[in-house]
C-alpha cells in the first residue's frame, strides 16, 4: 500500500499542470505579500512619513507608544496625539488614515471633525479587555492568504482532478486487471490526493506566514484584532480575538476547505470522463454556494457557511458565533470538511472499482 | 486449469459484440482470429473481467470469475491494445508501478523487472522516460508488464503491433517459453505470428466462434482450394477482382503470380497448393473489413 501511495504521489507530482499550479501560487503569495507591504503608509503627525518598510517601522513605533491593554486615557492621549492638524474640507474623520493606530481610534472614537465622541472604551467594547499593538502586517497578510487560499483551492481542483479520470485513457486496462486494481489502487489514489493537499497547503500557508514574519515580525499576534484599522472594522469578526488565534483559524480553514476540495474533486474525477470536466465540475461545485441567494445574517447561513468557499473566504464563517471564550463556530468545518473528503473518498473508489473499460 | 465460457453475451446498444459464446481453453496458447469489428477485444476484456457480460458466464476451474475477484486478478496478465502510460515514469518505473499493483515483494519486482526488461530488449532503456520511447518500444514494455506476475492466464491483445520483424521473433521465441502449463490468449492481425505460436486457433466472426482447431485441423477445411497460377501481369488485375486473391507477386518478367481461392481450378496453369492460416482468413473474412 506505502508503495502504490508513492506512486501515486509522483504520478500528481510528475504532472506539468501540478507543477505550473504549485509555482502560480507561490509567485501570488509572494506578488500579495510584497505588494501590501509596499503599499503600507504611514505619517506620524509630525515629521516621519513613508511608505512600505518605512511606513511599518512608523506604525511599530506608534504602536509601541500605546502597547497593552486599551484605557480611557489611552483613548484620549491618541485622540490628542493624531488630532488633525489641518481643514479636513467635509471628510468624515473616522476614514482619515495618517498611520494604523490613528485610523483604529478615529474609526471608534472621533467625531465628523476629528475630536472625541465621548465614547469609553467599555461603551465600544463592552467589558472585554482589548490588547492594543501593531496589527495590520498580520491583518494584510491574513486579507491576502483569503485570495491565496481560495485560488489554493482551485490548484486543488487542477491537482486531484486528473487522479482517476486521468486513467480512463487506457491505463485503466492495466490497473483494473491487476490484484489490487479494484481495491487498493483507489485507496491508494485518495491516500495519495489527500496527502498532496495537505502538503501543498502546507507550503503554501507556511510560505505566507514565513514572509509575514519576515516583513511584519511577531509583532501585534497577541493583540486584539478588534482595535483595527478602519479597512478592517466593517463586517469584519466582530468577536475579540488575537491576531495569532485569528490567523490559526484561518489556517485551519485553509485546511478544511482544501481537504473539503479534495473530497469534491475526488468524486468528480472518478465519475468523468476527463480532468477538464473533472476540474470545471469541482470549480462550479465550489463555487455555487457564494451564487446562492444567502446572506450571512440568514439562519441558513450556519449551514451554507460550512461549504468550502466559506473556509477559504474565512471571515463570514468565523463571524457566525463565538461558542466560548476561545472556540468560534467555524470549529464546525473541521466536521465538515471530515465529511466532504469521507464522502468523496469512498464514492470515489467504489466508482473505480466497479469502472468499466470502454 | 480451465477458462470456460457459457453462453457468453456482451451487446452495446442494439450492437452484439460477443454472441452466446461457448468456449473451453485449457493450458496453451490460443489465437484469435477475427476481422475488425468481430468480437475479439470486447472477448479478451470480458476475460479480464474489464467489462461486465450481458448475460453469460465465465468460469474458471468451475468458479465464477466474478466471484473469484482479486484471486481471479491475481492469475491473469494482461496486455490492452491501446493502453496508457505515464509519460514522466522510466521504463522501470512503470513495470514496478505494476507489481505493486499486482502485489508482488518489492525486491522480487526489481528482480523480475529487471529480467524483463531484458527479455523484450529494453534493459538499456530501463531509466528512459516513458515519453521517449518508439511505438515498438512502448508495445514491447505493455508485454513486459502483462508477464510481471507469471500469470497463468496471459491475454495479449494485438502484441505485435509496432514491432518489427526482429522483436516479432524475440516475442515469439518470448511466448512460446512462457507458455507452458498456461492458458495465453493473443489476437493479432500478423496471421504468420499466430501460425508460429498458437496451437489452437479460434476464427471469430460477428461475436460468434466460427472455427477452432490446431492450424492443419482449420486450414484442412479449405484443402483442394488453393491455387497458385501465372498469368499475365495485364491480366492479373481482372484476375484478382474475379476471385479471392491472397497473393499477389510480379515477377518481372511480364508475368504475375498468383494466390487464388477457388472451388476449381481459376485457369489453365494453376497449381493446387496446400492452404496457409492466411488462405483461411481470406476464406472466411473476404466480405468483411480486412484488418
Amino acid at each position: 500500500m506505502k508503495k502504490l501511495i508513492e506512486f501515486e504521489l509522483k504520478k500528481i507530482f510528475a504532472r506539468r499542470l501540478t507543477q505550473l499550479a504549485l509555482a502560480a501560487i507561490l509567485i501570488l503569495s509572494a506578488l500579495l505579500g510584497f505588494s501590501s507591504y509596499q503599499n503600507k503608509y504611514a505619517f506620524d503627525g509630525v515629521s516621519q512619513e513613508g511608505t512600505g518598510q518605512t511606513a511599518v517601522a512608523i506604525n511599530k513605533e506608534i504602536a509601541a507608544k500605546y502597547e497593552g491593554p486599551l484605557t480611557d486615557k489611552k483613548v484620549k492621549q491618541m485622540m490628542s496625539d493624531f488630532a488633525p492638524q489641518t481643514d479636513l474640507h467635509g471628510l468624515n474623520a473616522a476614514y482619515l488614515y495618517h498611520n494604523a493606530m490613528q485610523s483604529a481610534v478615529f474609526a471608534r472614537f472621533s467625531d465628523l471633525d476629528g475630536n472625541w465622541n465621548g465614547l469609553k472604551v467599555s461603551d465600544v467594547f463592552g467589558n472585554e479587555e482589548i490588547k492594543i499593538g501593531y496589527i495590520d502586517g498580520w491583518l494584510s497578510t491574513s486579507q491576502n492568504m483569503v485570495k491565496i487560499f481560495l485560488a489554493l483551492s482551485f490548484v486543488v481542483a487542477i491537482m486531484v482532478a486528473p487522479v482517476f479520470c486521468g486513467e480512463y485513457g487506457g491505463v485503466d486496462n492495466i490497473i483494473l486487471t491487476s490484484k489490487y486494481g479494484r481495491t487498493k489502487c483507489g485507496a491508494a489514489k485518495a491516500a495519495a490526493s489527500l496527502i498532496a493537499t495537505l502538503i501543498i497547503t502546507l507550503i503554501t500557508v507556511l510560505s505566507n506566514l514565513l514572509l509575514a514574519f519576515i516583513l511584519y515580525g511577531k509583532s501585534g499576534l497577541d493583540c486584539s484584532i478588534l482595535f483595527a484599522p478602519m479597512p478592517f472594522t466593517e463586517g469584519y469578526i466582530p468577536f475579540n480575538i488575537t491576531c495569532k488565534t485569528l490567523i490559526i483559524y484561518q489556517t485551519l480553514l485553509a485546511f478544511t476547505g482544501t481537504i473539503s476540495v479534495c473530497g469534491i474533486t475526488l468524486l468528480a474525477s472518478a465519475v468523468s470522463k476527463n480532468q477538464m470536466t473533472a476540474a470545471s465540475a469541482t470549480a462550479a461545485i465550489y463555487l455555487l454556494p457564494a451564487m446562492l441567494p444567502i446572506s450571512e445574517t440568514s439562519p441558513l447561513f450556519r449551514y451554507a457557511g460550512l461549504l468550502p468557499v466559506y473556509h477559504a473566504q474565512f471571515v463570514s464563517l468565523m463571524s457566525v458565533e463565538q461558542m466560548s471564550s476561545d472556540l468560534l463556530y467555524a470549529l464546525w468545518a473541521i466536521p465538515a470538511a471530515l465529511i466532504f473528503a469521507g464522502i468523496g473518498i469512498f464514492s470515489s473508489r467504489k466508482v473505480f472499482s466497479k469502472h468499466q473499460v470502454s | 486449469m480451465e477458462l470456460k465460457t457459457t453462453e457468453l453475451t456482451k451487446t452495446f446498444g442494439h450492437k452484439t459484440a460477443v454472441d452466446h459464446l461457448n468456449l473451453s481453453l485449457s493450458k496453451g496458447v490460443y489465437g484469435l482470429l477475427g476481422a475488425n469489428g468481430a468480437g475479439k477485444t470486447t472477448l479478451m476484456r470480458l476475460l479480464c473481467n474489464l467489462q461486465r457480460p450481458t448475460s453469460g458466464k465465465i468460469f474458471l476451474n468451475g468458479e465464477n470469475i466474478g466471484k473469484l475477484g482479486q484471486q481471479y486478478q491475481n492469475l491473469l496478465g494482461y496486455l490492452p491494445q491501446r493502453f496508457g502510460y505515464y509519460p514522466n515514469f522510466t521504463a522501470l518505473d512503470f513495470l514496478l508501478y505494476a507489481a505493486a499493483l499486482k502485489g508482488l515483494e518489492e525486491r522480487f519486482a526489481r528482480k523480475k523487472a529487471k529480467e524483463l526488461l531484458e527479455a523484450v530488449g529494453l534493459s538499456k532503456e530501463s531509466a528512459h522516460k516513458i515519453k521517449t520511447f518508439s511505438g515498438g518500444m512502448k508495445q514491447r514494455l505493455g508485454i513486459a508488464q502483462a508477464m510481471l506476475n507469471d500469470p497463468n492466464i496471459l491475454i495479449l491483445d494485438e502484441p505485435t503491433a509496432g514491432l518489427d520483424p526482429k522483436e516479432r521473433v524475440r516475442f515469439r521465441n518470448l511466448i512460446s517459453a512462457f507458455a507452458e502449463e498456461r492458458i495465453v490468449i493473443l489476437s493479432t492481425h500478423i496471421v504468420s505470428d499466430i501460425e508460429f505460436i498458437a496451437e489452437e486457433i479460434i476464427m471469430m466472426k460477428a461475436g460468434q466462434v466460427i472455427d477452432l482447431g490446431s492450424p492443419q485441423e482449420i486450414t484442412s477445411a479449405i484443402n483442394g482450394q488453393v491455387w497458385e497460377c501465372v498469368i499475365p501481369t495485364a491480366k492479373a488485375e481482372a484476375y484478382a477482382s474475379a476471385f479471392p486473391t491472397v497473393n499477389l507477386r510480379n515477377t518481372g518478367y511480364g508475368e504475375t503470380i498468383l494466390r487464388i481461392i477457388a472451388d476449381h481450378t481459376p485457369v489453365e496453369n494453376a497449381v493446387r497448393v496446400q492452404p496457409n492460416l492466411e488462405d483461411l482468413y481470406l476464406f472466411y473474412f473476404k466480405g468483411d473489413t480486412e484488418k
